[in-house]
């Protein structure tokens, strides 16, 4: 921390700044103009990359929009947030593309929700509202969420490809398997794939929009059904912003218990994800044996929980679910007997070549595009990109969790192991097998748990205005919450960032040069959650 | 990589998950602190008055439960109730959760629920449940093509009919398979509250579905809009796009109430 604010006073620019929540630091430029070329200059020197842009009607509070670029790094502890203001004068903010390509999805969505264009003569691409009536700004303060809209066809063009024998493939938004609605555009010569290019939105629910009437509370089932299978990383990340805001320690067996959950739900995710990229290589011998691990744990999580995808663990100040130390040896014990199938099963695959020749050299990505389009997750460390905010933002119980020290000999091995990452689905599938392995490690560590309650309640009210950053690792990468708190406790602003936002642009990358047939392993393998994307 | 040991059995016979039998009987597979459906106590007589009744309606995060003061009853609307347990924890004596999953109604109305506050808990909507019971040993007499369409949920329901298709429930035993498009389909599993940007792809699968067609409503979300309710970019169920034939309350309905819920629809049970 000291060391990014002193590095920041180096710089020749004008600017205040205050340090928020233990690891934000918050900075206004005097001269706007100078921003992108500030972000350039972080983004240089710091080795910041860009986490979200949240941009906020705050014309109630002091008659302007405001908008907040938020960077962070891959390293250490620390969030940027360089915040900017827009009034009438300024009916255009500048846009980042240039410093971070990421930006442009941004750059959309805030065009679609706000209003707010970047430049006067761009035209983006609507990214969520499709055939909504012209002219709706759902996230400005002076729209109704329940505003009835009527239908109104708005114009969505695929960028054209042409040329000798392209043919076009349109599929979606109603896919073939059980899976969540989108659409694809391919563009292809023959079987091989020249360009690929997603619309997405279809799931939009409006989520950021209704918890701005919902009481905080309610708000936290709520952010459990931003992505089902995501429910404990989300409730966990929105818990944890109000709990910055109001300075609530929660106790550590919450801690513990939260760790737990978020353990267990990334490991039935991973269990099935694993199963659907070997459904869809077509061998359901492998496919069917990892599904009945993810039903094992589903189980367990059921009897634990109550709910078989955990929601209703979490609640502001602690958690709803009591374990005991007996409950502990349980979770233990289900999870060896799973994990030793589980050994046998990728022993099984490992050993079967038609598996692997699959899975080898298929939805390749690039380390660079992988950097400039902010990958978090599997999705970046199936590049050999290291980022995972438990470890470079350790929340909850992790700082706690003591992993068994690796001899030289593991070490080494796994260094040659990740070598191999070479950002195909093969490395994404071990991706997640090292992961599983960790989060069994991670659980196997907690062998007794604290004796300080289940939660603590907010003590009066929160203070009007004042925001917090809540962080979270899904089983999909890194998930932001932030949270500006209105009057009496209510949500001025929920900004929702998932890994799946940040990961879904390199799907188009990943699909270039191989096999249409190919697509759908080639998107198993990242695993993107739709309704995460377009909440 | 370590080579397989020969003698070893390819499959492994420790492995303790088998498929369940009958998943339509209460068994222990289905742990018994399962929340699968929320009721009003009807062991515990109470005399409700105006503010035990205020208290539940408040403490509902979706509005499933309402309370009408000038004919004192309270409606409980299990197509709305998303499960969470929040009227448990601010009225434990009076809520009851259970772990049935057998709830799927073919009629809208049929998820209401009804208790009046002078009679206490006297269920209103029973009849056709019963009715059902009394079918319940017919046996398949063809099998089913579904096609799952989502509508704009939040995957949840997208992991519990997937979960329909493991070795564990293995649907197709029932003759129940899951097809790629709805010109091939005689159900359409539909989640979701049906997202307005998803209410014209719906619209065009229903039309292309051959007829006779059933829709099947999953979770509470395709009841009545679920926690998202009725806003600028949802539809509050997606009984205001297509006509709707059973609805699975639930959220996510366990796969046990899929299976219930889709054999409801066939009055096979
Ligand atoms: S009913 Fe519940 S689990 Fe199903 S889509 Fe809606 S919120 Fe998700």
């Amino acid at each position: 921390m000291e060391h990014y604010l002193s590095k920041l006073e180096q710089l020749k620019f004008k600017f205040t700044k205050h340090v928020k929540n233990n690891n934000e630091i918050h900075i206004e430029l005097d001269d706007t103009s100078q921003l992108i070329e500030f972000c350039n200059i972080l983004k240089l020197e710091m080795n910041l990359r860009l986490l979200t842009i949240i941009y906020c009607d705050e014309r109630k509070i002091n008659h302007e929009f405001s908008i907040r670029y938020l960077l962070g790094s891959d390293i250490d502890d620390i969030f940027l947030f360089v915040i900017s203001h827009m009034n009438k004068k300024h009916a255009y903010f500048p846009s980042l593309s240039d410093v971070f390509p990421s930006s442009i999805k941004y750059e959309r969505e805030i065009n679609d929700m706000f209003g707010i264009q970047t430049q006067e003569d761009t035209i983006l691409k609507p990214l969520i509202l499709h055939d909504f009536q012209k002219n709706v700004f759902p996230l400005r303060k002076d729209f109704d969420a329940k505003t009835e809209l009527n239908y109104s066809h708005r114009k969505f063009e695929f960028t054209p490809i042409t040329g000798d024998g392209i043919c076009e493939i349109p599929v979606g938004p109603i896919h073939a398997g059980i899976i969540e609605p989108g659409h694809f555009r391919f563009s292809v010569i023959g079987e091989t794939i020249v360009n690929m290019e997603t619309r997405l939105g279809y799931t939009h629910k409006g989520i950021e929009k209704i918890a701005e009437s919902m009481s905080i509370d309610d708000v936290v089932f709520l952010s459990e059904r931003i992505s089902g299978d995501e429910s404990i990383a989300n409730s966990m990340a929105f818990c944890q912003a109000i709990e910055k805001i109001g300075q609530l320690t929660i106790p550590q067996k919450a801690e513990q218990i939260r760790l737990l959950f978020a353990e267990l739900e990334r490991i039935y995710n991973h269990f099935g994800t694993l199963s659907g990229i070997i459904t869809d290589i077509g061998f359901p011998y492998g496919a069917s044996r990892l599904n009945i691990l993810k039903e094992q744990i589903m189980q367990l999580n059921e009897k634990l929980s109550g709910s078989r995808i955990l929601f209703g663990v979490n609640q502001i100040g602690g958690v709803k679910i009591n374990m005991t130390d007996e409950t502990l040896i349980y979770i233990h014990s289900v999870l060896d007997n799973a994990f030793q199938t589980f050994e046998k099963i990728l022993d099984l695959l490992k050993s079967n070549s038609s598996v692997m020749d699959r899975l080898r050299n298929t939805g390749m990505i690039e380390k660079q595009v992988a950097r400039d389009l902010g990958l978090v997750g599997i999705s970046s460390r199936c590049i050999g990109i290291e980022s995972d905010t438990r470890h470079t933002h350790p929340y909850g119980y992790y700082p706690s969790i003591r992993l068994k020290q690796k001899t030289p000999r593991e070490t080494m091995e796994h260094q040659v192991e990740l070598q191999k990452r070479i950002g195909d689905v093969l490395s994404r599938f071990m991706s997640r097998v090292d992961d599983l392995r960790q989060s069994k490690e991670i659980i196997d560590s907690i062998t007794t748990l604290k004796n300080d309650g289940l939660s603590v309640s907010l003590e009066g009210e929160l203070a009007p205005y004042s925001s917090g950053l809540g962080y979270a690792e899904s089983h999909r990468g890194e998930t932001l919450h932030w949270i500006m708190i209105g009057e009496h406790n209510s949500i001025f602003r929920y900004k929702i960032r998932t890994a799946s936002f940040s990961n879904w642009p390199i799907i188009e990358h990943a699909v270039l040069n191989n096999i249409v047939a190919d697509f759908s392993v080639i998107n198993k393998s990242f695993d993107f959650s739709y309704s995460g994307n377009d909440l | 990589m370590k080579k397989r040991d020969k003698k070893e059995p390819f499959i492994d016979t420790s492995f303790k998950s088998k498929t369940i039998k009958n998943p339509l009987k209460m068994d222990d597979s289905i742990a018994d602190n399962y929340r699968g459906y929320v009721t009003l106590d009807p062991d515990k007589e109470f005399i409700l008055n105006d503010k035990i009744g205020k208290i539940l309606e408040k403490s509902c995060p979706t509005h499933a439960i309402t309370y009408q003061n000038n004919d004192l009853k309270i409606h409980l609307d299990n197509g709305k109730c998303i499960l969470c347990g929040n009227c448990k924890v601010e009225s434990p004596e009076l809520i009851k959760i259970t772990n049935k999953f057998d709830q799927a109604k073919k009629r809208r109305d049929d998820l209401i629920e009804t208790f009046s506050m002078s009679a206490p808990f006297e269920k209103t909507y029973d009849e056709l449940g019963q009715e059902l019971k009394n079918k319940i040993d017919k046996i398949f007499g063809r099998s089913l093509a579904i096609r799952e369409i989502d509508a704009g949920s939040c995957n949840g329901c997208e992991i519990e009919i997937n979960a329909l298709n493991n070795p564990i429930y293995d649907i197709e035993r029932y003759g129940i398979t899951f097809v790629a498009s709805p010109r091939h389909a005689d159900v359409l599993l539909v989640t979701g509250p049906a997202s307005k940007n998803m209410e014209q792809a719906l619209k065009i699968a229903y039309d292309s579905t051959p007829n006779p067609k059933i829709v099947i409503a999953v979770g509470a979300c395709a009841c009545s809009g679920g926690i998202f309710g009725n806003n600028y970019a949802t539809t509050g169920g997606i009984d205001n796009i297509v006509p709707v034939n059973v609805y699975i309350p639930g959220c996510p309905p366990r796969p046990q109430a899929l299976l219930y819920g889709i054999l409801l629809a066939i009055n096979k049970i």
